[in-house]
Parts: C-alpha cells; structure tokens; sequence
C-alpha cells in the first residue's frame, strides 16, 4: 500500500471513494464562523471548538434562514475533497442548536422578514366563514392531529379534510413542511383553508416553525392559512406570517370551522320565528276579513237607513198632493163628462156637471155662469 | 354518502333560508306566498338540522411523500 503512487486525480477519487464508505454522512455541531453567503447562492462557512474547526460549503436553499457567526449549530453532510479546493463537508442541512442560538436565529430572521413585509398586517387574509375542504399539514399520529380532528368533528360536518402527514421537528421537518404547503398549491380545487399544527415542546422541537423556508411557504400560500404551534411563551414565525394564528390544534379547530350547537339553536330560534310570522299573518288577514265584513254591513245598514228617510219624505209630500185631502178642506172637483172643468168657458148654462167632494159627489145643472 | 359536496349544498341551503327570513321581514306579505314560503322555510330547516346532524367528516389521508 506504501508503494502506491497516485496522480492527484486518482487520490481525490480514491480518497472520495474511501470516505463516502466510511462516512456517508456526518453530523457536526459547534460554532459556527467565517459565515459567508457568495453571489446570493453559495454558503461557505467553519464549525469550529476550541482546538479544530471544519469547513463547509453548500447552497443558500439548505439554510434555515439568516445565520452569523457565534451561533451554536449543528450540520448534516458528506464529507468530499473537491479537486481544487481541498476538503470540506458538503452541507445538506443546518441547524441552530441550543435555545440561545435558536433565538438569536429566529430574531435574525424575523428582523429580515419584517424589513421584507412579510408579516404586515396589511397582507392577513380574512378564512372563509364556511371552509369545505381543509388542508392538515401535521404528524397524523400526533396528538395535535387527534385533538384538531376531534374538535372539528364536534363543531361540524360534512367536511374533507385532507391530512398531509409530515415530521415537525427534527432537521427534516422544514422541508417535508414546505414540500406539503406546495402540494396544496397545486391541487384542484385548492383546498379552503391549511391548517398547520403541532403541539408544544421545546425551542429547538419548534425550531421547524422558524425556518425561513416554511416561513415563506406559508406566507406565500394561495390558500388562507392557520398555524397553531401550541405553545404560549415565544410565538413561531411561521404563526406570524400565518393569516390566522392559533394556540393549539384545538384552537385551531374552533377557529376554522363555526360551532354547529350555535348554528342549530339559531335555526330553532329562527324556526319559532316563522310560526310567530305566520300566525301573525293569518291573524292579520282574519282581522281584515272580519272588518271588511263589519264595513260591508254598516254600508248596507247605511243604504237602508237612508232609502227609509228618503220614503218618508216621499210619503209625506205624497200626501200634500192628494186630491182628497184638497177636497176634505171643502174644495170639490166639477166634471162634465169624463173630463174635469177648470175653467167656466168650459160650461154653459144648463150643463149637467158632477161634484166631487170629500165625502160624496152631487150632479147639479149649470144655472148661471159669470165667466 | 349520497350527499356530494355538502357543505356548498349547506351554505345554498342557509343563503335560501336567510333570503326567506328577509322576505318575512318585509312589510307587506301575501297570505298564499306567505304560507308557500312558510312550508319551504320549514323543509331548508329540517334539511340543515339534518346534515348538520348526520353528516360525516370526511378525513383522507394523502398519500403522497412528503420528505424530499
């Protein structure tokens, strides 16, 4: 093995070769330092302790977010010599470690993300009253996913609701996050509302919610969003970029969906409300009824009463016109022949003539006329 | 379930409620359309205590991988 001579090409090759047999993969956790992002896409950074420090290189797309120097993290990657630059670890994921550190991230990102907007309240969404389908993007076994999918059963129903089961915390959880936010982007019809949850723990179990990477997913979602990361004290990024924030999964089911207890007793009060409405309406047009019929009745009445006065007068004018009661004050009627006399041309002497009086009539002959 | 899209069925069923309710509150009402709207009133409440009593979520687990 001694004598072995090899051309550099070979070494790396056999070098690479040995090591990705040996160690595949490796995790490394200490101080990060000489951080430094080149052209917006490639990170060069150290971890280093008191007596070594290892370089590393990667994409910015494997960040968690803003990181600087001093931080305690911790990073998964390969190991490789490069061909021409030497050794380092090709990262694949990086993490703050320590509640410190995963402060001091996470107040490095917010302040980048605030810079950027992306929390202004201005961009919240209003959840619709009424979600049909609702995207869950949580670990389906967990007690989180449990508690929203009992709370949403009591308060509704008829819903689908798509489960998308995913880690929510360890190094891989931001991406599995992110992979469920986009592919509720992109199905038909989207979904109502997402809903992302999980229950308490510690910062660096809630870590996922601060990644800059599910920050963005779910501030740029299509689709309204409700984050519940159930714990009290620091509220996640990821509820502040969420148009709704809740504080637990249960919290989370109250706010997504109306209580159907409310809505029933609504309805039963609605329901009495229309047997008032008609009851008041039938009662309404008996009322009418009966006082049509009450106007129809006083009119006749009316009618009557006036057509009876109206006689009277009649009767009593009648009864000015009578020619008996003319001849009862003594006058009397004189006619010669069938035609009544009245005037003395009429008559000549010696006409016979017939008087008419009240009670009786007389003949007589015309003596003398001085007509 | 014979019922497909239920809760866009539900929000038809309570805006037809809600239109009815308006029309009640208005002044002058027919007694014939009254008691037309009255009856039809009646069955969009039966049917939303019904779904709202009945009707089942629906969970579905998606399939799909999520780690990349």
């Amino acid at each position: 093995m001694a004598d072995l001579v090899f051309s550099p090409s070979e070494f790396v090759a056999v070098f690479n070769q040995t090591i990705e047999q040996a160690y595949p993969q490796v995790i490394i956790e200490g101080e990060l330092s000489n951080f430094k992002v080149s052209r917006n896409r490639w990170v060069y950074f150290d971890i280093k302790d008191e007596y070594a420090s290892v370089k590393f290189f990667g994409s910015v797309y494997q960040l968690p977010g803003p990181l600087e120097d001093g931080l305690l993290v911790q990073v998964i990657g390969y190991p490789k010599l490069h061909h021409q630059f030497g050794f380092s670890i090709t990262f694949q994921s990086i993490q703050p470690v320590g509640e410190g550190s995963l402060k001091k991230a996470a107040d490095l990102l917010f302040a980048k993300l605030s810079a950027e907007g992306l929390f202004a309240p201005e961009r919240k969404r209003q959840l619709p009253q009424l979600p049909h389908r609702i995207g869950l993007i949580t670990a389906a076994t967990s007690a989180a996913a449990a508690d929203f999918l009992k709370i949403i059963g009591e308060r509704w129903a008829g819903l689908e609701i798509l489960l998308a089961d995913v880690l929510v915390q360890g190094q891989e959880a931001p991406a599995q996050i992110v992979s469920a936010l986009e592919y509720f982007e992109q199905i038909t019809p989207l979904a109502d509302i997402l809903v992302v949850t999980r229950g308490g723990g510690s910062t660096e179990d809630l870590a996922a919610f601060n990644d800059e990477r599910v920050v963005r997913a779910i501030a740029g979602s299509r689709t309204p969003t409700l984050v519940a990361v159930g714990h009290e004290i620091d509220i996640s990024l990821a509820e502040m970029a969420a148009d709704v924030r809740a504080s637990t999964p249960s919290n989370a089911a109250q706010l997504a969906v109306p209580d159907k207890k409310h809505i029933l007793s609504q309805i039963n009060y609605q329901k009495t409300a229309m047997h008032q409405a008609i009851k008041e309406i039938f009662d309404s047009n008996i009322n009418n009824i009966a006082e049509q019929k009450r106007w129809v009745v006083k009119t006749i009445e009316d009618i009557i009463t006036d057509r009876k006065s109206q006689l009277l007068a009649l009767k009593k004018l009648m009864k000015v016109f009578d020619p008996k009661a003319v001849l009862r004050r003594g006058y009397a009627i004189i006619t010669k022949g069938t035609k009544h006399v009245k005037s003395v041309k009429q008559l000549k002497q010696d006409d016979s003539i017939t008087a008419e009086l009240s009670d009786g009539t007389i003949s007589a002959i015309v003596g003398k006329s001085n007509g | 379930m014979a019922r497909k899209a239920i809760n866009k069925s539900y929000s038809q069923l309570s805006d037809e409620l809600t239109k009815i309710i308006e029309w009640f509150e208005g002044s002058e009402v027919d007694i014939d359309e009254a008691l037309a709207k009255y009856e039809q009133a009646m069955r969009l409440i039966a049917e939303i205590e019904d779904y709202l009593k009945n009707a089942d979520n629906k969970v579905r687990k998606l399939t799909e991988k999520f780690d990349k």
